[in-house]
């Protein structure tokens, strides 16, 4: 559960966010928008990359300014990101460790965490590779295992289908859709593929120069005419 | 060729030969108990810096292969914890071991405050901070000059030079340079442990990028500051080596100079690699008495240390110890041996 209360992060003069107020209680919520509409800003002040100039983030009821940019992770604030960030000097099981020494382990043996959180993401049997052999979809995945080994609260992935070929693209889309089930996460989703976000998110937030402009079950905001104006002009020609 | 591109990241390899590591470390202690009887006293003493100057390049690659930083002020900590293990051992008499760890911890102390500015630089910016830094232990030490059995609290006599007492197990050169051997491996064990354990994977994903480790949940400034005190702590012990080795520690053979050479002989051996800081060490000392060995002027060496760095920096990035690699490679594919390559 996230709850933002009047959410602005100013960048100089720019304004990344302004006065956003959203609640979001689905398991798993997409966020779209155009480019700069502070979508990434966002998943930013969630992850302590960005302080809010205004205004305050919860998530779980915890207000965020109390918890330190390093101890995110294990309160269970995770992401992934864009351009991934796979440790290319440890295998994929090392990568999985080196966030796990960090994350609470509930008292479960490292080794097995580390397995499972592996064969969630669909690379059991990669666990001795080394980062820099891994080919870009299994870095993404190698990513979401990272994302939700110990305890995860929110995983927040930005643009995770980016660059993926059909058949890899599925697959993201039944891991993200597990993911709650899985470890209890909820999952916030930053993607410009409107089909992956309507076939995995039950709701939707969309965000215009900082502002939501809509909130609701994905199908009936996308095709909210506000939204096709602001984002989807495209969806709007073939309809 | 997985083994074999591991070895890049970390200075130490992941060997996994069961046999071939125990036949290394049957020919180690063999070879530990026969070399140094089978050399001149000339040698020993070379022999014994050069142990204690491997140390020193472990520190500098420690940093660098792991987090990406360059500290020029290595060589300067070397003085330091000469410094105060001579001063406690002619001060206190504490047996040998206790001095060398005083000198590392102390040493690592200083590392410390030096690896401060490493938390907002890097690059050539903290190079330049460290380098000010060594010059700064410079001119301390050039001012102060080491203890050396006198009394207060720079130690310094105005008679005779005491010399610093040796280890009770070692007391000649021949059972020093054992000792100052099996030094130089636990420090390697100690840096196999921290590569291997959590500080390494920590490590690794500050070099990938801080926001892929603060996502990770890593401490950066603790995991930071940590390396800084163990190069340190490892540049300490290698200054208390060299004090136990020679006896005395000369106070114009620490300026910021050698922290640049050290360095630089450093990336020439292969900072990435385990082999890499031997090869410095040897380098450093054993090269210019190899050279005088020859009647040849020992400051040739500098020059072609130049030419070695040129090398390294333009045909190999890895370093002397990443082209015997990939020899040892080539060889064994020559042999038509399907065995994985890496000692």
């Amino acid at each position: 559960m996230i709850e933002i209360d009047d959410l602005t992060v100013q960048f100089g003069g720019v304004r990344g966010l302004s006065a956003l107020t959203a609640s979001l209680p689905e398991p798993v919520t997409g966020l779209v928008g155009p480019n700069g509409a502070g979508k990434t800003t966002l998943i930013n002040v969630l992850s302590g990359f960005v302080r809010p100039t205004t205004g305050s983030v919860r998530v779980d009821g915890r207000d965020l300014k109390d918890v330190p940019i390093y101890k995110r992770a294990a309160f269970g604030i995770r992401r992934t990101f864009q351009n991934e960030q796979v440790v290319e000097n440890l295998t994929a099981g090392e990568n999985v460790a080196a966030v796990l020494d960090n994350v609470p382990t509930d008292g479960q043996p490292r080794r097995q965490l580390i397995e499972t959180a592996l064969e969630f993401a669909g690379l059991g049997t990669a666990r001795d590779v080394p980062g820099h052999s891994l080919n870009a979809y299994q870095r993404r995945m190698l990513e979401i295992a990272r994302a939700t080994v110990g305890r995860p609260r929110l995983v927040m992935m930005d643009e995770p289908g980016a660059g993926l070929a059909q058949h890899e693209g599925e697959h993201l889309r039944s891991v993200i859709k597990q993911i709650d089930g899985y470890c209890g996460a909820q999952v916030l989703l930053v993607d410009h593929d409107v089909d992956l976000i309507s076939a995995t998110c039950t709701a939707t937030l969309v965000l215009d120069f900082g502002s939501a402009i809509a909130y609701g079950p994905t199908q009936k905001v996308l095709a909210d005419p506000k939204v096709r104006a602001a984002y989807l002009g495209v969806l709007e020609e073939t309809t | 060729m997985a083994d074999q591109s591991l070895e890049v990241a970390s200075p130490i390899p992941t060997a996994r030969l069961p046999l071939g590591v125990a036949a290394l470390y049957a020919a180690a202690l063999v070879g530990l108990y026969l070399l140094p009887a089978a050399l001149s006293d000339y040698w020993l003493r070379t022999l014994i810096s050069v142990s204690a100057l491997t140390v020193a390049s472990l520190s500098v690659s420690l940093l660098f292969a792991q987090l990406g930083m360059v500290s020029l002020a290595q060589f300067g900590l070397l003085g330091v914890g000469g410094w105060f293990a001579l001063r406690i051992s002619h001060g206190l008499g504490v047996p040998f071991e206790l001095a060398l760890l005083t000198g590392g911890v102390a040493a690592a102390l200083v590392g410390l405050v030096i690896g401060l500015p490493a938390l907002r630089m890097r690059g050539l910016y903290l190079a330049i901070i460290t380098l000010m830094m060594a010059g700064a232990i410079q001119v301390l030490i050039s001012a102060f000059g080491f203890p050396d059995g006198g009394s207060g609290i720079l130690g310094k006599s105005t008679g005779t030079r005491v010399m610093m007492a040796r280890p009770f197990l070692a007391q000649n050169d021949e059972a020093y340079l054992r000792y100052a051997l099996v030094i130089a491996g636990l420090c390697y064990g100690l840096v196999l442990l921290h590569v291997r354990g959590r500080p390494g994977r920590a490590w690794a994903m500050i070099r990938r990028s801080e926001v892929c480790a603060f996502a990770g949940g890593v401490n950066i400034v603790a995991y930071k500051v940590w390396a800084f005190a163990l190069a340190g702590f490892l540049a300490g012990i290698a200054g208390g080596l060299l004090a136990g080795g020679v006896g005395q520690l000369d106070a114009s053979a620490f300026p910021a100079s050698q922290s640049i050479m050290l360095f630089a002989l450093t990336i020439v051996g292969g900072a990435y690699s385990w082999i890499g800081p031997i090869v410095a060490g040897l380098l450093l000392r054993a090269f210019p008495a190899l050279l005088n060995d020859f009647r040849v002027d020992g400051n040739i060496a500098t020059m072609v240390f130049g030419i070695g760095l040129l090398h390294a920096l333009i045909t190999a990035p890895h370093g002397v110890a990443g082209q015997l690699r990939d020899l040892v490679g080539t060889v064994r594919r020559l042999l038509g041996g399907k065995r994985k390559a890496g000692p």
